[in-house]
């Protein structure tokens, strides 16, 4: 009998090391590099000890997910500008690949090891603000003399009537194009569905295919579709519809056809960055974050920009993406606060912006003349004030999963259109919005 | 009768440590995760310290999701496949290199890098191997005529799951040979001899000396090797991300997406406890065999 309690206890203690082994090794795993759980640790014992330092500083800390190699360098120079500036606050910067910062936000907000500011991507700050991830900061903003953000972008920061954040940057989606190819071809920049069709059928040679997009299983795989169901007068509320269906055939047409890969699927956007910076695909949907990432892989590369197709009856559409920033629960609020409102501020948000890849979210700004010497950060600009937004729901998550899947099933011919379709809007209409 | 007390407690103290160190981030973290499976823990009550308690209800919410269902056949499948693959492999691999030939234990020592690397290198690699525009597996496959168009791997369920079967077992075989190499070096070369005097032929001597006496280390090497396969998630999450459609949801990567995307806690946990019991169960029939063996 005490054998069998010994064993027991014993098979539960080895099962519990591999669960717990388990735990630790996907933390890693998500974050892609080891080192980053280690700064992970690091940041949370800073977190803790956001309190003066020995020169008389008030020390904050600021999560974002700006990869380190690219937009991160410029985050780096805001954040060390912002330090010079003053001497009452040092902010700490520390960058965490996107998965593991949202997870590092749910754990903090359990374990109260938030930093005292956050980025958040603005679809999911609705689900964090819900959480408990923010600070309500309706009073700070109400108060202060900066409310100059545009509507659609603020509109992102708040959850039942309460201010949790404000906008950082904004993006969208347009057309990105290979002028060599499309030259070569014969091409003209195409602006409505047919016409980028023939382009495709045009550009799609062996080892070069016409379009590149991200299908992937999850956010950026829904913000990717959004602009060919608006464009075609669909929506993601209503999925079952005869526009929001027709989007998806479009697509689905393109690749069957060949024009666009089938391991789209798999790709994000930073991998369909990749297919066209290397010559592999004439055209590609992506945002200006992307014009950092093909000066360094194609320097030579001659590209332009242009508005996502629309389709045939539709207008054009495009999606808004962009980064808010929060001051996290348990935070040093005042000087959390006087930070935010610098790097969003109208003296230096708009150059950090587009150092980063972004457009300025504030309604002061014109982003037309910002941009005026490149035509390419024109066309964003255009494009920007009519981008739509995605929720604000605090079930976005649950939704998008609804729609990427939809459109995985339809990729990889699991479903055909109408019932995965069908099958989305009835997932959609049973979550609570 | 002091003097025993005085050793036992003395025994306890060194052993107090372990316990400890066991209970506190082994046991809490257990122990908190199931209570989490029992609580009402999603985006919007995950702050308050005292969540609803609703019994089985995360439970029953799992059992009843199609995608978990298949997560479970998934895992299972999974396992086995590998199993069988890279111990075979590893057996036939441990055999040849417990001759002492040439250069075996530099080859050996070679074979076993792909073991040591991180997974998620491993992971990347076979990725782009099987990709369908550019990898080279498909590249060499169209060049000897066996496909005549590019596949998509990674792109359908059923040979999704076999490209992860394949990257596993790359990484499996070598643990499964190294460990049953000591194994078969372990046993007495004198038995051989014996054998060979008595007229056992080769294949005589292996399955009546070499596999019997290996007996417990295939016992480790299987379970470990279970273990270990089973709480399969980098390699699942760096190559398809469960994907295409859900196609190749394991256990532990429905879990994450559960907790951590989807922001369903308590389910996420539920489905981290489902993964618990499996590997307890498991350990529990290896205990009882090695103790049953020791006794």
């Amino acid at each position: 009998m005490k054998k069998e309690v010994l064993s027991v206890t014993m098979s539960l203690l080895l099962a519990g090391g591999i669960l717990a082994g388990c735990g630790s090794s996907s933390a890693d795993t998500a974050s892609t590099t080891a080192a980053a759980s280690t700064e992970a640790t690091e940041a949370s014992t800073q977190a803790e000890s956001s309190e003066t330092n020995s020169d008389g500083k008030t020390t904050i800390t600021f999560w974002h997910y700006m990869s380190e190699d690219k937009e991160g360098k410029y985050v780096k120079e805001a954040v060390d500008k912002f330090n010079a500036s003053q001497d009452e606050i040092y902010v700490e910067q520390q960058y965490f690949p996107r998965d593991e910062l949202m997870k590092q936000y749910t754990i903090g907000v359990v374990s109260g090891e938030l930093p005292d500011v956050g980025m958040v991507d603005n679809p999911d700050h609705n689900s964090y603000a819900s959480m408990g991830v923010f600070e309500d900061i309706t009073d700070l903003y109400k108060n202060s003399d900066d409310q100059h953000f545009l509507e659609g972008s603020i509109g992102s920061c708040y959850y039942e009537g309460k201010l949790y954040g404000v906008p950082w940057g904004n993006n969208c989606l347009g057309l990105f194009y290979n002028k060599d190819l499309l030259d070569a071809a014969g091409v003209e920049v195409p602006t409505t569905w047919s016409e980028l069709e023939d382009a495709c059928a045009k550009l799609t040679t062996k080892g070069v295919y016409g379009l590149a997009i991200s299908a992937i299983g999850n956010e950026e795989g829904t913000f990717q579709y959004m602009p060919w169901l608006l464009s075609a007068g669909g929506s993601v509320y209503d999925m079952g519809s005869d526009a929001s269906k027709k989007s998806m055939s479009y697509l689905k047409e393109l690749l069957d056809k060949g024009y666009i890969s089938k391991e789209c699927v798999n790709w994000t956007q930073a991998d369909a960055e990749k297919q066209f910076a290397s010559g592999q695909a004439a055209m590609m949907i992506n945002g200006p974050w992307q014009f950092s990432g093909l000066a360094d892989d194609a320097p030579d590369l001659k590209y332009g920009v242009a508005q996502v197709p629309k389709a045939d009856e539709g207008d054009y559409a495009s999606i808004l993406g962009g980064e808010n920033i929060g001051i996290c629960t348990g935070a040093n609020v005042d000087a959390a606060w006087k930070f935010v409102q610098w790097i969003t501020g109208k003296e230096e948000g708009p150059d950090i912006c587009k150092n980063i890849g972004r457009l300025s979210p504030r309604d002061d700004v014109d982003t037309t003349t910002i941009y005026a010497d490149d035509p390419n950060w024109q066309v964003f600009a255009k494009i920007m004030p009519n981008a739509q937004s995605r929720g604000p729901s605090p079930v976005w998550p649950e939704l998008s999963k609804a729609v990427y899947t939809a459109q995985q099933e339809v990729f990889t011919g699991q479903k055909d259109v109408d019932t995965a379709m069908n099958d989305a809007a009835k997932t959609i209409a049973s979550l609570d919005k | 009768m002091k003097n025993r007390w005085r050793n036992k407690a003395l025994g306890y103290c060194f052993i107090l440590p372990a316990v400890i160190y066991m209970l506190v981030f082994i046991g809490y973290p257990i122990v908190y995760n199931w209570v989490i499976s029992f609580q009402d823990a999603t985006a919007l009550t995950l702050r308050n310290t005292n969540r609803a308690f609703i019994g089985l209800e995360n439970y029953r919410n799992i059992f009843a999701d199609r995608t978990f269902i298949a997560a479970i056949a998934h895992t299972f499948i999974y396992t086995i496949g590998c199993l069988v693959i890279q111990f075979v492999l590893g057996f036939l691999f441990a055999i040849f290199f417990a001759k002492d030939f040439k250069l075996s234990k530099t080859i050996r020592g070679l074979v076993v890098i792909s073991w040591m690397l991180p997974v998620t290198v491993t992971a990347l690699v076979f990725k782009f191997m099987f990709s369908q525009d550019s990898g080279i597996i498909n590249t060499i496959l169209m060049n000897l005529h066996i496909i005549k168009e590019p596949v998509g791997w990674l792109l359908q369920g059923g040979t999704a799951m076999w490209v992860l079967i394949i990257a596993n077992s790359w990484v499996g075989i070598p643990f499964n040979m190294l460990l049953l190499t000591t194994g078969i070096n372990n046993i007495s070369k004198d038995i051989y001899e014996a054998a060979e005097i008595d007229g056992a032929t080769k294949t005589q001597q292996l399955f009546k000396i070499t596999i019997p006496l290996l007996k417990p280390t295939i016992m480790s090497v299987l379970v470990l090797g279970f273990v270990l396969t089973f709480k399969v998630f980098d390699l699942v999450y760096v190559m398809t991300g469960g994907g295409p459609v859900d196609a190749t949801e394991v256990l532990s990567t429905y879990s994450y997406k559960l907790s951590f995307q989807l922001f369903h806690f308590g389910e996420g946990s539920a489905a981290a406890n489902v993964l618990f019991v499996c590997l307890f169960i498991v350990a529990l029939i290896y205990l009882k065999t090695t103790t049953n063996e020791e006794s």
